[in-house]
C-alpha cells in the first residue's frame, strides 16, 4: 500500500519535471508543426535530403549553431566562477558563524543586495564601469560580474554548515593532539563538504544561468549557452533548431545535479558524518 | 589574485589600442576626402586583421550563409569575420552610444559594422556616432543608383526618409508582402484593398490580425492603411516630409480617416469576439498564427518569405502571396552602417565593399530569401542574370505586379508619432479628439 503510494508519487513529480519537455523534444524533430496536428505534420528527417540548408538537430551540431564554443565558454566561466566564490566565501562564512562584530546584522544585509537590486540597474551601471577599465568583452569581466550574484547564495550556504558544525570538534581535535593541518584537513574539510559541494553546485548553476549580465559584459562576443538560446528564441516562437538549442542547454545542469547526488550520498555524508 | 589579472588584461588592452588606434583618425580623413586609393585601405584592413559585423542572430540560413560563405570570402581579403549574433540591433546602438559616452573613440570601441535601418539610423546619426559618407567611395558603389534625379535612387538616399548621406549602404531591398493561406481561402478571394478586407472580416470575424505597433512590421502595416485613406488621394506623397514641415495639425488630417479604419476593423480582429483583441508581438508570433489557421493572410516585410517560409516549416503548405493593399506596398532598403568609433575601420569598409559585391548580394539571396540591396539596372545583363538565378521565386504574385504598387517608407520623424498615436487611440482607446491625441503625441515626442 505504503509502496504503491510512494510509486505514484513519484510518477507525479516525473510527469511534472519530464513534461514540459515533451513538446520541447518532439519539436527538436519537426519540420512543420502546426495547430490542430497533436505531432508534426512534417518530420525533420523527411525533409532533411530535401532542404539546402542544415535542419533542426544538424544545425544544432553543425559548428553555425556554435553550440560547442557556448557550452565549453559556460563551463569554464562557471568552474572559474565557483574557484573564486569559495575562496572569497569560505573565510567570510567562518567568520559570520562563529564570531560577533559590530554591524554584524547590517553587514549580512548588505551581501543579500544583489539579489534585490534588479540585474539591469547592475548590469548597465557596471558595464558603463567596465568599459572604461577595458573589462568589457572580457571573459575576466563575465567572471567578476557572474560573481555579483553568485557570492551571496554561496556565502548563506557556507555560513549555515559553519554554525553546524560548531567549534567543538575543531577543539576536540586539538586537544588530542592534531596540529592545525590536521584538523583543516581530517575535521573541518570533510565535515564542511556537503555545505561546500552544494554551495559550489548552487554557484554552477546560478553562473550558467545568467543571460543579462553575461550578454552585458560579454557585448555578444563571448557567446554561453544562455545568450545563445536568448539569440534563438526572441522571436517568440520554437523552432525546431531552437527547441534543440533549448535540450542541450539543460544538458550541464542536469548532468551536474546527477553528480553530486551521488557524491554528497556517498562521499561526504559517509565519511563526514561516519554513522 | 583577481588584481593581478585585471591589472593583465588592463596592460593588455592599452598595448593594443595603442599601435593602430592613433592612424585612426587619419585615415578616416584620408578615405572620406577621396585621399586614399583602395588599395591602402585594404592594406590596412589586413593590418587590422578581424571585423566585428552585429546582425540579428534569429535566421538560421542567414547564419549559416555568414559562416559558410562571407567568413572564407573575408579570409580571402586577409579580414577575419566576427559575426557577432545579437538579440535586437538596439542592443549594439546601445553599445556604440555607451562606449561613445565613455570616450572610445575611431580604433577603439567594439563594433565595426551593424545591420541596420529607420529608427536604430536615426539614432545613430541624431548621436553624431556615424564613421561617415562612405557607402558611394566603395568600389561597389558603382551597384547603386545615387543619382539624386532618378526616383529610383530614393531608397539609396533615405532611409524612412531621413537622408543617408552614404553613412549607411545598402544591404538588402525588401517590400510589405501579404500571405494567403490557400488551404483555407481561395488565391482569388484575397482582399486586394482595405475596404475589401473589412468586407472579408464582417463574413469572417477573427481571420486576422497585424503585428503590434511599435514594432516595425506593425508600423507598415498603419503606415500603408495611412497612405490608402489619405484624404486628399495623394497616398505616400506627404508622408515623405519630415514632421517639422507638415506640422502637427496637418499630420492629424491627413491619418485620421486612417486611423478610423482601423479602429473600425478592431472589433473584427483576432480575439475580439472573446473581449480579447490579440496582436501579435513580431514576425515570429504573426507567422506561429498563420501556420496554426488562426489567421488567414499574414503580412509582413518579404518578398521571398513564401518561398523561404515554406522551404523551412514556418508556412502552411499552401501559403501564396497575395496583392494588398493596391498601390501601396510599402518598399525599403535595410543596409550595413559604420560606426564612428569602429575598432577596424578599414576592414568593416571592406566587409562594406564585399557585400555589396554582385556574388555575395546572389548567394546571400540564394541561402536566404533577402532580396537584393543592389540596383539591378546598374548591372551588366550577365550579372543581373545571376541575380535573378538566385532568386527563390515569387509564389502567387510577378515581379510586374510587385513593381506595379509599389510606394515609400514613412518619414522617420513621422513614424514615432503615428506610433504614439496607434497606441494612444486604437491601443488605450483614448476619447479625446483625435487632433489632440496627435498634438499629444507630437509634444510628449518633443520633450
Amino acid at each position: 500500500m505504503f509502496l504503491r503510494l510512494h510509486r505514484s508519487a513519484l510518477i507525479l513529480v516525473a510527469v511534472f519535471v519530464l513534461g514540459p519537455f515533451v513538446p520541447l523534444m518532439i519539436q527538436s524533430f519537426a519540420f512543420r508543426w502546426g495547430w490542430p496536428d497533436l505531432l508534426p505534420s512534417t518530420w525533420w528527417l523527411e525533409q532533411r535530403e530535401k532542404s539546402l540548408l542544415p535542419l533542426a538537430w544538424d544545425y544544432v551540431l553543425s559548428p553555425y549553431s556554435r553550440i560547442l564554443e557556448a557550452t565549453l565558454n559556460t563551463i569554464l566561466i562557471g568552474i572559474v566562477v565557483t574557484a573564486l566564490a569559495l575562496v572569497i566565501c569560505l573565510p567570510a562564512a567562518r567568520v559570520l558563524a562563529r564570531e560577533t562584530f559590530p554591524g554584524k546584522h547590517a553587514f549580512e544585509f548588505f551581501l543579500a543586495l544583489p539579489l534585490i537590486v534588479p540585474e539591469a540597474a547592475i548590469g548597465i551601471s557596471l558595464l558603463m564601469v567596465f568599459i572604461k577599465l577595458g573589462l568589457a568583452g572580457s571573459y575576466l569581466g563575465i567572471i567578476i560580474v557572474h560573481l555579483i550574484p553568485t557570492i551571496p547564495y554561496m556565502i548563506r550556504m557556507l555560513t549555515a554548515v559553519y554554525q553546524g558544525l560548531g567549534a567543538e570538534f575543531e577543539e576536540q581535535a586539538m586537544v588530542l593532539g592534531a596540529s592545525r593541518w590536521q584538523v583543516l584537513r581530517l575535521v573541518t574539510l570533510p565535515m564542511l563538504m556537503p555545505g561546500v559541494i552544494a554551495g559550489a553546485l548552487f554557484t554552477f548553476l546560478v553562473s550558467s544561468n545568467i543571460f543579462l549580465l553575461t550578454f552585458f559584459m560579454g557585448q555578444g562576443k563571448i557567446i554561453t549557452l544562455p545568450t545563445l538560446l536568448f539569440s534563438k528564441i526572441s522571436g517568440g516562437t520554437l523552432d525546431a533548431s531552437a527547441a534543440g538549442i533549448a535540450l542541450v542547454v539543460t544538458i550541464p545542469g542536469v548532468l551536474l545535479l546527477l553528480l553530486s547526488e551521488r557524491f554528497i550520498r556517498e562521499e561526504a555524508f559517509g565519511k563526514g558524518f561516519g554513522s | 589574485m583577481t588584481i593581478t589579472l585585471l591589472r593583465m588584461t588592463l596592460a593588455a588592452s592599452l598595448l593594443a589600442t595603442s599601435a593602430l588606434a592613433e592612424d585612426a583618425a587619419g585615415f578616416r580623413e584620408n578615405f572620406l576626402s577621396g585621399a586614399a586609393p583602395w588599395e591602402t585601405v585594404t592594406k590596412r584592413a589586413a593590418d587590422e586583421g578581424t571585423v566585428n559585423l552585429y546582425y540579428w542572430g534569429g535566421s538560421d540560413p542567414l547564419n549559416i550563409w555568414m559562416d559558410q560563405v562571407v567568413t572564407p570570402d573575408l579570409a580571402k581579403l586577409g579580414v577575419t569575420l566576427n559575426p557577432v549574433r545579437i538579440t535586437g540591433t538596439k542592443d549594439a546602438i546601445d553599445l556604440v552610444l555607451a562606449e561613445k559616452g565613455a570616450g572610445k573613440a575611431l580604433g577603439a570601441g567594439s563594433v565595426d559594422a551593424i545591420w541596420v535601418n529607420g529608427e536604430n539610423f536615426a539614432t545613430l546619426k541624431r548621436q553624431d556616432a556615424l564613421f561617415g559618407s562612405f557607402a558611394d567611395k566603395l568600389p561597389n558603389s558603382a551597384h547603386f543608383e545615387w543619382d539624386e534625379t532618378d526616383p529610383r535612387a530614393l531608397l539609396n538616399l533615405r532611409d524612412f526618409g531621413l537622408a543617408t548621406e552614404a553613412a549607411e549602404v545598402p544591404w538588402s531591398g525588401e517590400q510589405y508582402v501579404c500571405a494567403v493561406n490557400t488551404g483555407r481561402v481561395e488565391h482569388a478571394a484575397a482582399p486586394t484593398t482595405f475596404a475589401e478586407l473589412r468586407t472579408y472580416l464582417e463574413a469572417h470575424p477573427g481571420k486576422f490580425s497585424y503585428v503590434k505597433p511599435p514594432h516595425w512590421l506593425g508600423n507598415t502595416f498603419v503606415q500603408a492603411a495611412l497612405y490608402a485613406h489619405n484624404p486628399d488621394g495623394s497616398g505616400a506623397t506627404p508622408f515623405q516630409e519630415t514632421l517639422e514641415s507638415l506640422g502637427a495639425a496637418e499630420l492629424a488630417r491627413l491619418i485620421q480617416p486612417g486611423f478610423e479604419y482601423l479602429k473600425s476593423i478592431e472589433p473584427l480582429l483576432l480575439g475580439a469576439q472573446s473581449g480579447n483583441i490579440r496582436y501579435p508581438e513580431d514576425g515570429a508570433a504573426l507567422n506561429g498564427l498563420f501556420l496554426n489557421g488562426e489567421i488567414d493572410f499574414a503580412c509582413q516585410f518579404g518578398l521571398y518569405a513564401v518561398a523561404t517560409n515554406l522551404a523551412n516549416g514556418t508556412f502552411p503548405e499552401g501559403a501564396q502571396s497575395f496583392i494588398f493593399p493596391e498601390g501601396n506596398m510599402i518598399k525599403n532598403k535595410n543596409y550595413l552602417a559604420i560606426p564612428s568609433n569602429a575598432p577596424h575601420p578599414a576592414a568593416a569598409l571592406v566587409l562594406a565593399d564585399y557585400m555589396s559585391s554582385v556574388a555575395a548580394q546572389a548567394s546571400k539571396l540564394q541561402f536566404t530569401g533577402m532580396p537584393a540591396g543592389i540596383d539591378p539596372w546598374t548591372l551588366t545583363t550577365d550579372e543581373a542574370e545571376t541575380l535573378s538565378a538566385a532568386a527563390p521565386g515569387y509564389i502567387g504574385v510577378t515581379q510586374a505586379e510587385l513593381d506595379a504598387n509599389t510606394a515609400p517608407d514613412t518619414n522617420a520623424t513621422l513614424v514615432d508619432v503615428i506610433e504614439a498615436v496607434w497606441l494612444d487611440y486604437i491601443e488605450r482607446g483614448s476619447a479625446d479628439p483625435f487632433d489632440v491625441i496627435v498634438a499629444r503625441a507630437v509634444s510628449n515626442l518633443s520633450n
